[in-house]
């Protein structure tokens, strides 16, 4: 009987939390090292110019807070916030800020700060700053408010005149090098207390060789393991941790169809694409294939959309078209798996009658994505996810099950996206390192995080 | 009037009680039997909440199929055990039927329903595949909110170990102090991050009788440590980084006041040796005038002592900055045992500080028993599934040796003290499960 879901994230997030020794107390002082591939070009946790990633997530946790946090149990706890009612069948939030909370400058967190920080990053809400609350109002009932509110993009910042973002959370910049390098440092008075380490110092734009590298020589303390390398990882002895399958792989396609004989061939597209072998061949088994676009931990019925190629179909379907146009399938330059899964699914679309080239340019009739799942709430996560991709926005935000189910089931029957797996993001770590963990959004969480012997 | 919304967990506390009482349960035997007759009909509580369900998502499958005859197939892919699934799909087959389905084999079936039993972090999800003829496959499901989870725990040397459970909240426990006592505690004193909370026992509930707010004006240090000793001439002092509070003299509604200063934090608690304000609480089992008073400067704003002493301990008005403290009577002096932040133990009697680098956790802390040699030292070990675990040492001379088996905590150890009595210590426990914080006594038990 196969037992899938939460129960594995729950042991994948637990054996993280093993990676921490549990009986000693948490040193202070040390420079913990991090290398990522990302190299974003923007800290602000609203900038639209930057896309959402695990990497982005993490720092933004790190220099920022949001009005409200989750509990490993998926709970909202108070943040910035210090307690929350809703009002209007859950159209109208307010949300009373604690006390006392300064910006990394020393000017005092207020509502008007907080409002702002909010206007900008949702201009479809109403947000309205009062002596010592913030007051947000929806176009429609919002019951997943607090889960939205966790987002990266809804960490409040204050930007100064020369469009600087200052947070208020755990660490404060040092130095940053746009792209290259961001150098943190302990905020001595965070309202949560200081953390343990006394700064982070984090390397960007690495590829997963040289974070490999930088690993070996003890440069580098926390790494990121490619998914395709994360069991081989483990083999050879490194201490690794892994999210429950919170990426989606997916090819997207650039615009709608236009016609009834274009949707067809991306049926037989989508048809031809042999996922099993992909995944035990390119991916090493690390992850799980999928035809929806929320894992099966999110939404509980991912299995309900029929994941497994089928040739003959496909073939039966490209045989109704007339004319069978060549398409080209994108993915990035810089990511070598992307590469690999391109060629095969051109290979297996050739095997069904179809033709696909894959290419790196950044123009491309289909395109190979790779989007992180924002959050564990079903709602909030499908409705990220479709943003991310470009797609229409979702007329409904929340209800049962199958109403989520009918939601997602209507975004694929547009045939812009066509899911093919869930991986999850994996790190490595030096045996230094204690209590560091892996969220559910599939962040790293720092917040506590030290180093052992290393004088306080 | 402003609601904090996010305080709801009065429901959780009512199930862990309910986890609690069964684990407590599950460990006398004579009541095994009493516990399987209770396994076998728990689920009935549930099975009422899944009715509902089962007879849902039975109308939306005929719904699509109309009366007639079904294949159906179950299966299960959540956490629900054999028997719990057993239970659904018994149930679910019964509300077909009694909508019109008739069970029969694939080929005799006019439609084919393949139901999963599945689920997300808040719900499970019931998803019917439903398969007619040449017709596009139809999807239908129910949700139904998920609740907590609960597992056991486990357990030989001269000396055994046994943890009671004294109290479990929501919110991390910094200490707790046992105020009066009848054979089990009656009435007891819990530091909170925020406050002291006192409970007294009535009619077999705990009713919270007091919470005494603490006032700081700084934010606390992450890891947050305190201590609350118990004392002569009032009811008890809380310290906490550079932040004491003194409570007013036992009476009906006790008062606390608090002040900013780095008042060194008791080491060795002058309860131990004294009747405190609550008679029960305090007398001591066993004389423990042998030790002398030390008390320790605690670091603001972070989690270990100065390792600054007050008094000296002979020659050294100073150690190496340490997490936690215990002692060992000698015949002519105490050996006190520091946890280093430098992951040493430092061995010190007045004249040398001796350290070695063993495998203990973070805190230690004095027992003194009738067992063995009298005193031992109990400390926290790695356990199982990334919990800890403590075990009982004792120092025939510099080298420490086991003399009892490991217990296992349910989760991290967040704290250990000895208890004002000294005859045992409490533990604050993480609950890696429930998430909650737990005070265990641990006591001693000879064999």
């Amino acid at each position: 009987m196969k037992r899938i879901g939460w129960l594995w994230l729950v042991s994948s997030l637990f054996l993280s939390a093993l990676a921490a020794t549990a009986e000693s107390r948490p040193q202070y002082g040390g420079t913990l090292q991090i290398a990522m591939r990302a190299a974003p070009t923007s800290l602000d946790p609203a900038s639209s110019a930057v896309s959402d990633s695990f990497a982005r997530r993490t720092l933004t946790s790190l220099m920022f807070d949001t009005l409200v946090v989750l509990d490993e149990s998926g709970r909202a706890k108070p943040g910035l916030a210090e307690s929350w009612q809703a009002m209007r069948g859950n159209q109208r939030w307010q949300f009373r800020l604690r006390r006392g909370v300064k910006f990394h400058d020393g000017t005092p967190l207020t509502s008007e700060i907080a409002a702002s920080s909010l206007r900008l990053a949702n201009p479809a809400w109403n947000v309205t700053p009062e002596r010592d609350s913030v007051t947000i109002e929806c176009e429609n009932p919002n019951p997943e408010m607090l889960a939205e509110l966790t987002l990266s993009r809804n960490a409040i910042a204050k930007r100064d005149s020369d469009n600087k973002v200052i947070g208020t959370g755990p660490m404060h910049i040092v130095d940053w090098q746009p792209g290259k390098k961001l150098m943190l440092a302990a905020e001595e008075d965070h309202w949560r207390g200081r953390p343990f380490l006394d700064a982070i110092e984090i390397e960007m734009g690495k590829s997963f060789r040289d974070q490999t590298t930088s690993f070996e020589l003890g440069k580098a303390d926390l790494i990121e393991v490619a998914p395709e390398q994360s069991h081989r990882a483990s083999q050879a002895g490194r201490r690794t941790a892994s999210s429950a399958p919170a990426e989606l792989l997916a090819l997207l396609f650039a615009r709608d169809a236009s016609s009834h004989d274009e949707q067809l061939l991306r049926q037989a597209v989508s048809l031809s694409v042999e996922r099993g072998s992909i995944l035990s061949v390119l991916l090493q088994g690390t992850g799980q294939t999928t035809a929806a676009l929320l894992p099966t931990w999110v939404s509980g019925y991912g299995f309900a959309f029929p994941a497994d190629a089928n040739l003959t179909k496909a073939r039966q379907l490209r045989d109704h078209l007339r004319t069978v146009p060549i398409w080209t399938i994108g993915y990035d330059g810089s990511d070598s798996l992307a590469r690999l899964v391109a060629e095969r699914i051109a290979l297996n679309a050739k095997d069904a009658g179809m033709s696909l080239q894959p290419t790196s340019s950044a123009s491309a009739d289909l395109r190979l994505v790779r989007i992180p799942v924002a959050s564990a709430d079903p709602w909030i996560a499908l409705q990220e996810l479709v943003n991310e991709l470009g797609l229409s926005p979702l007329k409904n935000k929340a209800g049962p099950a199958e109403e989520l189910f009918s939601t997602e089931k209507a975004v694929l029957e547009t045939g812009r996206v066509i899911p093919l797996f869930h991986l999850p993001v994996s790190y490595a770590s030096a045996p230094r390192l204690r209590n560091w963990t892996l969220r559910t959004d599939g962040s790293l969480d720092l917040s506590e995080a030290w180093l052992g012997n290393t004088k306080p | 009037m402003w609601q904090e919304i996010y305080n709801s967990a009065i429901p959780a506390i009512v199930l862990k009680s309910v986890i609690r009482f069964v684990r407590r349960v599950l460990n006398l035997p004579a009541l095994r039997p009493t516990i399987l007759f209770a396994v076998m009909f728990f689920p009935l509580a549930a099975l009422a909440d899944w009715n509902t369900s089962e007879q849902q998502l039975a109308r939306k499958i005929v719904g699509v199929t109309g009366p007639g005859t079904v294949a159906l197939t179950v299966e299960n892919r959540s956490s629900l055990g054999r028997r719990d699934s057993d239970i659904v799909q018994n149930g679910l087959r019964s509300a077909l039927e009694q909508v019109g389905i008739h069970f029969v084999k694939a080929e005799q079936a006019t439609a084919t329903v393949t139901v999963t039993l599945s689920e997300n972090a808040s719900t499970y999800v019931w998803v019917a595949d439903i398969r007619q003829g040449t017709a596009e496959p139809a999807v239908v499901m129910v949700s139904i909110a998920r609740s907590g989870r609960s597992t056991g725990a486990r357990d030989s040397m001269p000396i055994t170990l046994r943890k009671t459970l004294l109290w479990a909240q929501d919110d991390p426990i910094l200490d707790l102090a046992v105020l009066e006592e009848n054979g089990a505690p009656t009435h007891i004193a819990v530091l909170n991050a925020e406050s002291v909370s006192l409970y007294r026992l009535q009619n077999a509930k705990w009713q919270v009788e007091q919470t005494l707010e603490i006032s700081h004006t700084k934010p606390w240090p992450l890891d947050l440590r305190g201590r609350l000793i118990l004392a002569r001439d009032h009811a008890f002092d809380a310290y906490l980084p550079d932040v004491v509070c003194r409570s007013g003299a036992a009476a009906s509604t006790l008062t606390m006041s608090c002040h900013e200063g780095d008042d060194p934090w008791p080491i060795v608690p002058i309860a131990m040796n004294t009747s405190s304000v609550f008679p029960s609480a305090g007398s001591p089992a066993t004389a423990t005038g042998a030790i002398p008073p030390l008390s320790g400067f605690f670091a603001p704003s972070r989690n270990f002592f100065t390792g600054v002493l007050t008094p000296a301990i002979g020659k050294f008005s100073s150690v190496s900055k340490f997490y936690s403290a215990a002692f060992v009577p000698r015949d002519k002096y105490t050996l006190w045992i520091f946890v280093g932040v430098d992951g040493r133990i430092h061995l010190v009697d007045g004249m040398n500080d001796q350290s070695a680098r063993l495998d203990w956790g973070s805190d230690v802390a004095t027992v003194r028993t009738p067992c063995g040699a009298g005193w031992q030292v109990l400390t926290a070990t790695s356990g199982e599934q990334a919990s800890d675990a403590v075990r009982a040492y004792e120092l025939p001379d510099r080298d420490p040796v086991a003399v009892s088996p490991a217990v296992e905590l349910p989760g991290p150890l967040a704290a250990m003290w000895t208890e004002a009595r000294a005859d045992s210590a409490l533990a604050i426990v993480k609950n890696r499960e429930t998430g909650s914080y737990e005070a265990y006594r641990l006591a001693l038990a000879c064999q």
